[in-house]
């Protein structure tokens, strides 16, 4: 019960923050450019037969709203408890560390998905004129859903090591980048294919075989693995305060 | 209520509190006074669950704070020193989601909300942000929110402290009211205020408990029942300070402060009873000094305060000085 209050407050409080607004509207300015562009795909009778909403979710504005966004989402979840002093008084209501982290989680993937919530629209106009196939599309969804999941869960940990929001989210801007540029170096060198671990990690072929209708459980257990790890570093990194004050 | 035994917290390098033990009763209000930087919200932080004891126990309403904090932070309602809100939330908003928080059923959270609102007179200002609230206001929401779910245990972290005199007098009377019915504990550096609120008082220095009583009984274990006594003198010659620590009853004789033409002003601590200024009226003229003002007043618990924790303690050479313990 503690932990659903919990949820509704963070939940609540993106919404009385400027920041939240911004990013809704970049994510859904940058989503219309995309859809612009699937429309423009498909009134072309050039264009080769295939699945044009493959585009919202492997293209690389995809991957600029989910690399820019999380860390803006999260850099204020544990950083501003700590600044303002109201970690205490969250702390010593009757819920544990381990509960104010999953509350600040469910609610950041919760606002996550509000950003993508306006993108529905698109299948919705699409299949007015013409057909389409929900399984890729369900699928991109999920995988977008996977890597915010677990982007989400590094920008906790980042706001739970920092007073500051900006540090917060430098960090695990920085985070995010490496474990997304990382695995790329797999394309410079032919020896390193797609069963080694950073062929493992590539996040672009991930969400290319989502976008294809492809659901590989590799890919979310990665996700989750990383995910719960944070979250595991983040309930630790708080719990020490107890020692060092 | 509370026991605790033996604490010790301690920092890094720098130990907080060492070694303290005391116990409060139900429905006792009790004052932790102490200069800043004393320890006393590190030991209140360690009574809440905040902080974790290096060593010793602490025991609320028979549950220990380390291995059941979840029973201990349910029947504890707590301000911590400087009132940490969120700014962005209206009043009614933060202690509906505050009671939520604290397991308040449902249907009883309606009732909570607003009798902590009554308690506090928040009323007029339920439906404001918190952000734009006088600090007057925003003490009072702090107190609402350790109020609201009604919890055996206040713990107040220096409750009046930004507050203008008018605020401060309603905080304390409200305090006193709440202590009617549930244990208090406070802590501040001021001293007034634990004698006008407090049954009793621990004071708390350089992590240590330096005395313990109520009001009156410190006054007159640590003072003596003594008095504090004003000399306005013309003493050319500046003999006078050695005259008068020879005269039976006085304890101690302060820096004298001068004036012109040899005037100068002493203050002097000595047992209670007019004897005593006789003595010094005796003293003066068998001296050859002439005695221009003499005026008296019993010691304040602020003279007491400041007697303990200026004079004990500071010549042990315990380098674990506090001060930079800072939140």
């Amino acid at each position: 019960m503690s932990i659903l209050a919990q949820v509704r407050r963070e939940f609540a409080a993106f919404f009385h923050s400027p920041i939240a607004y911004v990013l809704l509207l970049v994510a859904t300015v940058l989503n219309g450019l995309v859809f612009m562009f699937i429309v423009d795909f498909l009134s072309d009778p050039r264009s080769p037969h295939g699945a044009p909403m493959q585009m919202l979710f492997s293209w690389v504005i995809f991957w600029f709203i989910v690399i820019v966004v999380t860390p803006l989402i999260t850099m204020r979840t544990l950083a501003e408890e700590k600044s303002s002093g109201t970690l205490e008084t969250l702390l010593t209501a009757p819920i544990d560390e381990f509960g104010v982290v999953v509350a600040k989680f469910l609610a950041a993937l919760g606002f996550y998905l509000v950003l993508w919530l306006p993108t529905l629209a698109y299948p919705l106009v699409l299949s007015r004129f013409s057909e389409i196939d929900l399984g890729p599309i369900l699928a991109g969804y999920l995988g977008a859903a996977g890597v915010g999941t677990m982007f989400l869960s590094i920008g906790i940990l980042c706001s739970a090591l920092f007073r500051s929001q900006i540090v917060a989210a430098l960090l695990s801007f920085a985070v995010v980048m490496v474990l997304f540029l990382a695995p790329l170096f797999s394309f410079l060198d032919p020896a390193i294919t797609s069963d080694s671990i950073l062929g493992y990690m590539e996040l672009i072929s991930h969400m290319e075989d989502f976008s294809r209708g492809i659901v590989d459980s590799r890919h979310l257990i990665y996700y989750g693995s990383v995910t719960l790890f944070a979250l595991f570093c983040t309930v630790q990194v708080i719990q020490a305060r107890r020692w060092r004050g | 209520m509370i026991k605790v035994e033996q604490l010790t917290k301690r920092f890094a390098a720098t130990t907080a509190v060492s070694d303290i033990s005391f116990d409060v009763r139900p429905k006792e209000v009790v004052g932790f006074l102490g200069p800043n930087g004393a320890g006393k919200s590190t030991t209140l932080k360690v009574i809440t669950g905040f902080y974790s004891a290096t060593s010793g126990s602490v025991l609320v309403d028979g549950h220990d704070v380390s291995r059941r904090p979840e029973a201990v932070k349910r029947a504890i309602g707590y301000l911590p020193e400087n009132v940490p809100l969120y700014p962005e939330m209206r009043v009614h908003e933060y202690l509906r989601y505050r009671a939520a928080l604290k397991r308040v059923p449902g249907s009883r959270r309606r009732a909570a909300v607003d009798s902590a609102l009554e308690r506090c007179r928040l009323g007029d200002v339920r439906t404001r942000i918190i952000g734009q609230l006088s600090k007057g206001y925003r003490q009072r929401v702090g107190l609402a929110d350790a109020l609201v779910g009604d919890p055996k245990l206040l713990i107040l972290d220096e409750p009046t402290i930004g507050l203008d005199p008018n605020q401060i007098r309603q905080v304390r009377e409200l305090i006193r009211d709440l202590g009617r019915e549930r244990t208090v504990i406070l802590s501040s550096h001021i001293l007034p205020e634990v004698e006008a609120v407090c049954s009793r008082v621990l004071i708390i220095n350089r992590g240590k408990i330096v005395g313990q009583g109520d009001p009156g009984e410190l006054r007159a274990g640590l003072g003596k029942e003594g008095a504090s006594i004003t000399l306005e003198v013309r003493d050319p010659e500046g003999r006078a300070p050695e005259v008068l620590k020879a005269v039976e009853g006085v304890t101690g004789v302060g820096e004298p402060i001068a004036g012109e033409d040899g005037l100068a002003v002493f203050e002097v601590t000595a047992g209670a009873g007019a004897s005593v200024r006789e003595r010094i009226f005796d003293a003066a003229v068998g001296a050859g000094f002439k005695l221009l003002g003499m005026s008296s007043r019993t010691l304040s618990l602020e003279d007491v305060f400041v007697q303990i924790t200026t004079s004990e303690d500071c010549d042990e050479g315990d380098a674990e000085r506090d001060e930079e313990v800072a939140q």
